[in-house]
């Protein structure tokens, strides 16, 4: 550690520590950055100020009483990290969810993936400094929570799933305000884009900045639209299907360049994507029952797993270990954030001071999930 | 499928700042009080869902006004946090009666497998969400308060 | 009796009259860009503090007025305190020349509504409105802080890029009126019977965006870009420091419009002066038209701060260096040779 004043006198270097209160690190990421001028020659990044254990506490909780805690890791995703579980249980127990469970699954996964998106689009364009658009997009969030509270009493922690299905039935009124959603939203990403995409300040911004090619992004382990965005077609719906995603119709955006434009495109389309699927999942959520048998104490039977989902932010998977008791012998995450953030140093470097938060924000880190 | 990604505008487009003049255009036309999508909280109570999951609350029998609750620890052994402590006697004929139920509500994370998990309907997360409160110890619940709800202290102005 | 009237009692009372209108113009500024921000964004902005939030600029005041004066450990005591008065006393003297309106007479006496008639009236507020730079580049240095030195570099290179290019796009109305007196400038418009927008529309744009880009607000709010910088120059600055510092920024703000309004818009004068049918409109004063005027563009920059994203420094110095500047030298030379053709 140098003292202020040998980096400000003695070398053209300053090191300057971006967060953990810093206003655009979306959370408590701090981002130790070496900058010649406003130019950034290294980037550290230090995590763990919001580590919380929840590997450990998994082993300490039974099955079911493990979701509510998962809530809190991503929680702005926080109905994907529930049906990666689930999920992941299920196959462990050897049950399936029923067909309704599985189409209602879907839906509120995917309204919660563009829920994630707009908050995403959100901050994201607020780094970049264009503010309003950060309202509208939580104008549009505020919709799709109202329509989690209704369904299951909770706005951002959920606890919406449960093992093995559903625990409430949809509500009255819940088909109409998904279509009035559905309906409505298309128009709302084009008043996003009209306030973005042509804009030739955010194109400046963002076009060319945090390059990240097709095999740099393999080589890191990048999962989700930054992947997709580096050019390379990889979407665990559609190469793995889980729950109900091979019965519905939908395409997986693809850029080119793989710069910050090309991700904030690929997230715009994904969410158009998103609505396709919900408007096609509420018409026709079937009939029949929404929990499969499971017994009230879940015993799954010696053994381990390995089930991931596409979250918003990319490949979450949980890796489950068994050993016939009611409590998990091992329980581990992977983390969409926390591997995409890997890629930050090599983002940033040689950029500008200025650069290091649109790369932060397209990221899309959420630091609950990154330290857990 | 790939991404449509226009490569600039044409310069007819950029000398006349027609993408700026786009956005211009959409903040302007928001400008109308009707847009507005402020919810004015404390004067006007915001309408919670009928699933809301807030404050919890025990229910007694609208008829006989004895406790709905069997003294079971269900929902002691369901909750993730352990905030429930359930205690209870025998009464002669060997039947379990409620003594003392805690609540530690700065616990809680509100996930609902209490309530699940109870078997009458008795313990029921209600849709009081205003659970502010000035000490520490405040916030362990007991029999009395889970059954009369929180009684917060109302500032008018 | 008359030289202690014209030279002390006038004056005297227009320097508080300018003041004090500044000041609550200043503080209602304020309000002004939360409301109007806030309903182009869906929302309602301040609505607690008297009825419709009329008041929050006071309760502001008063509590920026009542925090603790905090002067970080390590910061050069004397320059961390004088950096915001530095930066204020520009930004309010530059009112002095500012032509709010014409002589008029009061009480039989002629009463002009400016406070002084400089016969270098323009060069008066580019310099002084310059000094107001020198606050906030020792303000950033003497808060021996990272953030803060970083925004205060980036004004400096910012505000001294930017000037060039302000001061040439100004050079077509000297031209045009032949005087450096703004009270000359808007007679002279009167005169021609044309506001010099329509003469110079393309120095009105630069001068425009170079004013934007001088008061430091969106989309070139570099220094202070707070989701870069935390605050920039003013990071750790708090209390009745930094509301010094706001002060200046929302005055200095006042000043560019002004000064656009007053080369550009006929500062006082009706649209259309020379048009005779429209003389009815000389019933409204001339302090409103400016008022009028001045309000629109300040209108202009809460806009664009709600609807754009912010340039990048780099870009920033691009547009000003590599079009701005071009543009404005090709503005002056394209004049200059119009003037002598066609006046001859």
């Amino acid at each position: 550690m140098t003292t202020d004043e040998q980096t400000l006198f003695d070398s053209n270097e300053i090191t300057l520590s971006m967060g953990p209160q810093h206003p655009s690190t979306h959370g408590v990421l701090q981002v130790k950055l070496k900058l010649d001028g406003e130019r950034v020659l290294d980037a550290e990044c230090v995590i763990g100020y919001l580590h919380r254990g929840v590997e450990k506490l998994g082993e300490h909780q039974t099955y079911g009483q493990f979701l509510p805690t998962l809530d809190r890791m991503d929680y702005i995703a926080a109905v994907s990290n529930c049906l990666g579980y689930c999920e992941a249980i299920e196959r462990l127990l050897g049950i399936e969810a029923p067909p309704r469970a599985q189409y209602v699954r879907v839906l509120l996964t995917e309204l919660n993936r563009i829920s994630s998106h707009l908050l995403w689009l959100g901050t994201h364009a607020l780094d970049i400094g264009a503010m309003t658009v950060f309202l509208y997009c939580f104008r549009e969030r505020e919709e799709v929570l109202k329509i989690f509270e209704n369904y299951c009493g909770a706005r951002l922690t959920t606890h919406i799933f449960r093992i093995g299905g559903l625990q409430y039935e949809i509500y009255d009124g819940f088909e109409e305000q998904v279509r009035t959603f559905v309906k409505d939203f298309p128009k709302k990403i084009d008043e996003y884009e009209q306030l973005l995409t042509e804009n030739r300040i955010w194109i400046g911004r963002t076009r060319g900045v945090g390059v990240l090619t097709k095999e740099e992004a393999i080589d890191l382990g990048v999962t989700g639209p930054c992947l997709r965005a580096s050019g390379l077609e990889w979407d665990i719906r559609k190469s793995n299907p889980y729950a109900a995603y091979s019965e519905f119709d939908f395409e997986i955006p693809v850029g080119e360049y793989g710069d910050t434009y090309d991700r904030y495109l690929c997230r715009i389309e994904e969410m158009r994507q998103s609505n396709r699927i919900v408007a096609q999942a509420v018409e026709k959520i079937p009939d029949g029952p929404i929990k499969a048998k499971v017994s009230k104490i879940i015993k799954p039977p010696v053994g381990d797993i390995y089930h991931s989902i596409e979250a918003p932010k990319g490949e979450l998977g949980y890796y489950v270990v068994s050993d016939q008791t009611t409590l998990p012998y091992r329980v581990r995450v992977r983390p969409p954030s926390y591997v995409n953030l890997q890629a930050l140093r090599q983002m940033v470097t040689g950029h500008m001071v200025a650069d290091v938060v649109a790369v932060i924000g397209t990221l899309d880190i959420v630091l609950g999930e990154v330290d857990r | 499928m790939k991404i449509a990604r226009s490569e600039g505008l044409s310069l007819l487009k950029k000398i006349f700042l027609v993408d700026l003049i786009k956005g211009l255009m959409l903040t302007f036309s928001y400008q109308r009080p009707s847009a507005s999508y402020t919810e004015q909280y404390p004067k006007v109570r915001p309408k919670v869902a009928q699933r809301y999951r807030g404050a919890p609350r025990l229910n007694n029998d609208p008829e006989t006004g004895e406790t709905l609750c069997i003294a079971c620890n269900l929902c002691a052994l369901a909750c993730p946090e352990y905030c429930i402590e359930v205690a209870w006697d025998r009464t002669e004929a060997g039947k379990k009666a409620l003594t003392t139920f805690t609540f530690d509500l700065s616990r809680c994370m509100f996930c609902g497998l209490c309530e699940d998990a109870c078997p009458t309907p008795c313990l029921e997360l209600t849709q009081d969400f205003e659970l502010a409160l000035y000490g520490r110890n405040d916030m362990k619940w007991d029999r009395q308060k889970l059954e009369e709800g929180n009684q917060p202290v109302l500032y008018s102005k | 009796m008359d030289f202690l009237v014209d030279f002390v009692l006038i004056p005297s009372i227009k320097i508080g009259v300018v003041f004090g209108v500044v000041s609550l113009v200043v503080a209602y500024l304020t309000l002004l860009e939360r409301k109007v921000i806030a309903f182009m964004q869906v929302r309602l902005g301040p609505m607690r503090v008297g009825p419709y939030g009329l008041l929050q600029p006071i309760a502001d005041g008063l509590k920026l007025m009542l925090k603790e004066d905090i002067v970080p450990s390590g910061a050069d005591r004397m320059v961390f305190t004088m950096a915001p008065i530095i930066t204020l006393i520009p930004a309010f003297i530059v009112f002095a020349v500012i032509p709010f309106g014409p002589t008029i007479s009061i009480l039989g006496r002629d009463v002009s509504l400016y406070i002084t008639d400089l016969n270098i009236g323009v060069l008066y507020v580019l310099s002084v409105s310059s000094i107001g730079i020198l606050g906030v580049i020792l303000g950033g240095w003497a808060s021996n802080s990272k953030y803060p030195l970083l925004g205060a570099l980036r004004s400096a290179a910012q505000m001294v890029s930017y000037e060039v290019a302000l001061g040439f796009s100004i050079i077509g109305v000297l031209m045009l009126s032949g005087s450096l007196s703004l009270v000359d400038i808007v007679e002279s418009q009167r005169d021609s019977g044309y506001w010099y927008v329509f003469l110079q529309p393309v120095g009105f744009i630069l001068f425009f965006v170079c004013g934007v880009a001088e008061t430091n607000r969106a989309p070139f709010d570099m220094p202070e870009a707070e989701t870069e910088l935390v605050a920039g120059f003013h990071t750790e600055y708090s209390g009745f420091r930094f509301s010094l510092f706001f002060l200046a920024e929302y005055a200095s703000m006042i000043v560019i419009t002004s000064m656009t309004v007053t080369l550009f818009w006929g500062g006082w004068l009706r649209p259309f002066p020379n048009i005779e049918a429209l003389a009815f409109l000389d019933l409204i004063p001339g302090v409103v038209w400016f008022g009028l005027k001045v309000l629109m563009f300040l209108y202009l920059y809460l806009w664009f701060r709600a609807s754009w994203p912010r340039y990048r420094y780099d870009q920033l110095m691009n547009l000003g260096w590599l079009y701005l500047l071009p543009i404005a030298i090709g503005n002056v030379i394209v004049t200059a040779v119009l003037v002598l053709v066609l006046r001859g």
